[in-house]
């Protein structure tokens, strides 16, 4: 009796509580999500909302406070006050050629280290990637003294405004240049850049390139009108990172120039900390207004950056 | 050359090909790189040769430029009103200024002045100055010295001197450390302003029973503890002990030292809860919100003052030099008062034709008027110059002004003094943050852990 009472039950209970015994997991799984989503937001929502308060607010009641006046006060303080949009164009002269210039060159060497077979394939592949564990400090010294000692030629500048991007140097020295950051950046970004690149042009196949040779195409045009195409997203994956790694450089700036308005934004962040006193809430206006550019690159190239994770992967 | 004989060869090679349009050479694409190449190269060797140098006899007119860490909005102000009227009173000089993040120029300002510095460059007095001095990277101006002197009161006069006897600065302004408190606080509570070491800890004792913090401390950046260190070095073993010590003359494991860390004990059971983790601000907040009775610190805690936006809180803002401890040299009255300086940088690619201009610039920087004028847009430090304005001054101000005036000596903060790796961060800052983690502790392994640290720190040169 009891045997067959069972069997039903047990058929029962297998087909339909099956959701309801996942349950607990299930609400112990989202309580962990939410958790942590909160815990990942925590700070930028801190941010904003210390942002939005003015500073006499929290002085006197402390940052964890009910706010008594919500205001965009710090946000435009900062725009004007730190000059933000042109520091923001100081930025984008060195992001830009910076990205550019890098993404061409590391393509290159991937190219050539990756669809032909040549002695010193491996070595030259090798000694970029090598190249990316050096840490840039360690250098630093001889570095300075080599940009202290080069001298660029002075052809004018472009002016925009109080802006002035010299070509290539307004003191005759590849130091205190926008042409000097640029330079270190695709000189250190590289190593990464081409690590990235052959290992993205490794799963296109040779034969691509071997039926374009037999096409009658040069190996430069092969480099930009077969590779470089099927290369989309892992180049735009590598703009959005390189985008990112330049753009958040402090370091470079900071040893490289000397002049305050051609430093970017980052430094532009730290002129608004006085001798002693600091704006935190403005500081965090700036800080947040400063990271738009990053996310607004991302969502640009969101697109190809998710198919450049994707491809690699099925292709096996 | 080379491009262009190749250019020639190719014409001469194929002269059918003028006919066609004169641009239509036949250049693939790595001819066009070449030549790309190769011109331009050409013409960065041509721009290589050294730029030709005037030497103007004239110090009115021309040019001059500035490096200066002035860059909050009120201090930069302040500088840009006084090169406007420096120009107008020198015949027209024009003048670059190159601001930079007040934070970021200490931070480099050795690659700075080794670099291609500015001619004359914003600084502070102390070791600082002369460490730059002893490495021949600022200039000797005596002559400018020599023409200001009488309008500078003797203090100063050694403020500026670097190790080898030359001038090597023109202080502009100061502010001075002591312990502040709210008027209003000490008037409801019938408190006393203390003058000795045992008044003041039974102030203390007094202010807990009533339920204050009764000395503020923010010691969560390392240094602010450090002029309570000055000021007790000061009073207890002197000015010439302290000085000597803090430049490694003196033993760091010396019981007078041991002397000033059980005297600081006596009163750290006193400062406000966890202190190692609060900011000089958030500790100024609670002497602000009435949490805390008194702090020690720079005239700078006005700022914070100012910041919260009422002004009947700046105006209750006071403060009293650090109690006498009963020793010789009490009579000293020395106190913590930084000096911000100006400086001839050497190595400006341009200061060989401005260098007439910069001091100049320098003899006009010693002027009352021109410090009036930074004063103006920069409340927070006062005007070193004998003949400065004085009428403007808030009480605050103008006892600020006494107190440094009556000083017999004065330094300039430990971090100004001392050499920066043994004040900063892994050094002295840290060392004191252990000792205010638990002050009551035997302060002999630290001195020795101090004396270690700084015997492990290579030459300075």
């Amino acid at each position: 009796m009891s045997t067959v009472a069972a069997a039903p039950r047990a058929l029962r209970n297998r087909r339909t509580p099956r959701p309801r015994r996942i349950r607990p997991a299930r609400i112990a799984l989202h309580a962990f999500l939410i958790a942590t989503v909160a815990l990942w937001l925590f700070p930028l929502l801190w941010a904003i909302y210390a942002a939005l308060r003015p500073v006499s607010e929290t002085i006197i009641n402390g940052y964890l406070s009910w706010p008594k006046t919500l205001n965009f006060n710090n946000f435009t303080t900062f725009w004007t006050e730190a000059d933000l949009p042109y520091f923001y164009l100081n930025t984008l002269v060195i992001v830009v050629p910076a990205v550019i210039l890098t993404l061409l060159l590391a393509s290159m060497v991937a190219f050539c280290c990756t669809q032909f077979s040549w002695k010193f394939n491996l070595v030259v592949l090798m000694l970029f990637i090598a190249g990316n564990l050096l840490p840039p400090q360690v250098i630093i010294v001889p570095l300075y003294w080599v940009y202290l000692h080069t001298p660029i030629a002075s052809f004018g500048s472009i002016d925009i405004g109080r802006f002035s991007f010299a070509l290539f140097s307004d003191n005759g020295l590849l130091y205190d240049q926008y042409i000097g950051i640029i330079l270190i950046h695709v000189v250190f970004q590289t190593g990464f850049a081409t690590f990235v690149l052959s290992n993205y042009m490794k799963t296109i196949t040779k034969e691509i390139t071997e039926s374009a040779l037999v096409d009658g195409a040069n190996v430069l045009r092969i480099w930009w009108s077969v590779i470089l195409p099927l290369c989309r997203p892992a180049l735009a994956a590598m703009a959005t990172l390189l985008f990112t790694f330049i753009y958040n450089d402090f370091f470079w700036a900071l040893l490289l120039l000397k002049t305050g308005d051609k430093r970017p934004i980052t430094s532009a962040l730290s002129n608004l900390a006085g001798e002693f006193f600091v704006n935190n809430n403005l500081i965090a206006a700036g800080a947040l207004l400063a990271a738009i550019p990053p996310i607004i690159v991302f969502i640009a190239l969101q697109k190809h950056f998710v198919a450049g994770l994707t491809l690699g992967s099925t292709k096996g | 050359m080379k491009v262009r004989r190749a250019l020639e060869a190719r014409k001469l090679e194929l002269p059918f090909l003028e006919t066609d349009l004169p641009l239509n050479l036949d250049l693939s694409r790595r001819d066009i790189l070449k030549i790309a190449g190769y011109g331009s190269l050409a013409a960065f060797i041509a721009a290589c040769g050294g730029s030709p140098t005037t030497t103007s006899g004239s110090t009115t007119g021309g040019t001059m430029s500035i490096g200066s860490y002035q860059s909050d909005p009120g201090v930069k102000a302040g500088l840009a009103d006084i090169v406007n009227a420096f120009t107008t009173a020198n015949g027209g000089t024009k003048v670059t200024v190159n601001t930079v993040s007040h934070n970021i120029f200490q931070d480099t300002i050795n690659a700075y002045l080794q670099g291609t510095p500015e001619d004359v460059f914003t600084w502070f007095s102390g070791h600082r100055m002369r460490f730059f001095a002893d490495k021949g990277l600022a200039t000797p101006i005596d002559d400018v010295w020599d023409a200001v002197k009488s309008n500078y009161t003797g203090a100063f006069a050694t403020a500026v001197k670097g190790n080898d006897g030359h001038v090597y600065a023109v202080p502009t302004d100061y502010y001075p450390w002591a312990v502040f408190y709210r008027k209003d606080v000490f008037a409801a509570k019938g408190y006393t302003v203390p003058t000795n070491w045992d008044d003041f800890k039974a102030l203390c004792a007094k202010m807990k029973t009533d339920g204050l913090s009764p000395i503020a401390m923010g010691q969560n950046d390392g240094w602010p503890a450090q002029g309570t260190f000055d000021i007790i070095n000061l009073r207890l073993n002197g000015y010439d002990f302290h000085t000597r010590l803090l430049v490694g003359q003196e033993k760091w494991t010396d019981p007078k030292v041991t002397a000033v860390f059980k005297k600081w004990a006596e009163i750290t059971q006193y400062y406000s809860p966890a202190p190692n983790g609060t900011t000089w601000q958030q500790a100024a907040d609670k002497l602000l919100r009435k949490q805390a009775g008194m702090y020690v610190l720079g005239l700078f805690v006005s700022d914070e003052f100012k910041a919260s936006g009422k002004q009947a809180d700046v105006d209750q803002l006071d403060f009293f030099p650090f109690p006498d401890l009963g020793t010789q040299f009490d009579a000293e009255k020395a106190l913590d008062a930084p000096i911000d300086v100006y400086m001839m940088s050497k190595k400006s690619p341009t200061l060989s034709k401005d260098s007439g201009q910069a001091k100049a610039f320098l003899q006009f920087m010693a002027t009352g008027s021109a410090q009036g004028l930074f004063f103006k847009q920069a409340p927070g430090s006062i005007p070193t110059a004998n003949n400065a304005d004085t009428s403007t001054y808030t009480p605050l101000q103008k006892k600020a002004q006494q107190i440094v005036s009556a000083a017999g000596k004065i330094t300039q903060y430990f971090d100004r003094d001392s050499r920066p790796d043994f004040a900063g961060a892994n050094g002295m800052q840290s060392f004191l943050k252990t000792f205010i983690a638990n002050p009551q502790a035997d302060p002999t392994s630290l001195q020795g852990k101090m004396q270690q640290f700084w015997d492990s720190l290579p030459a300075e040169v």
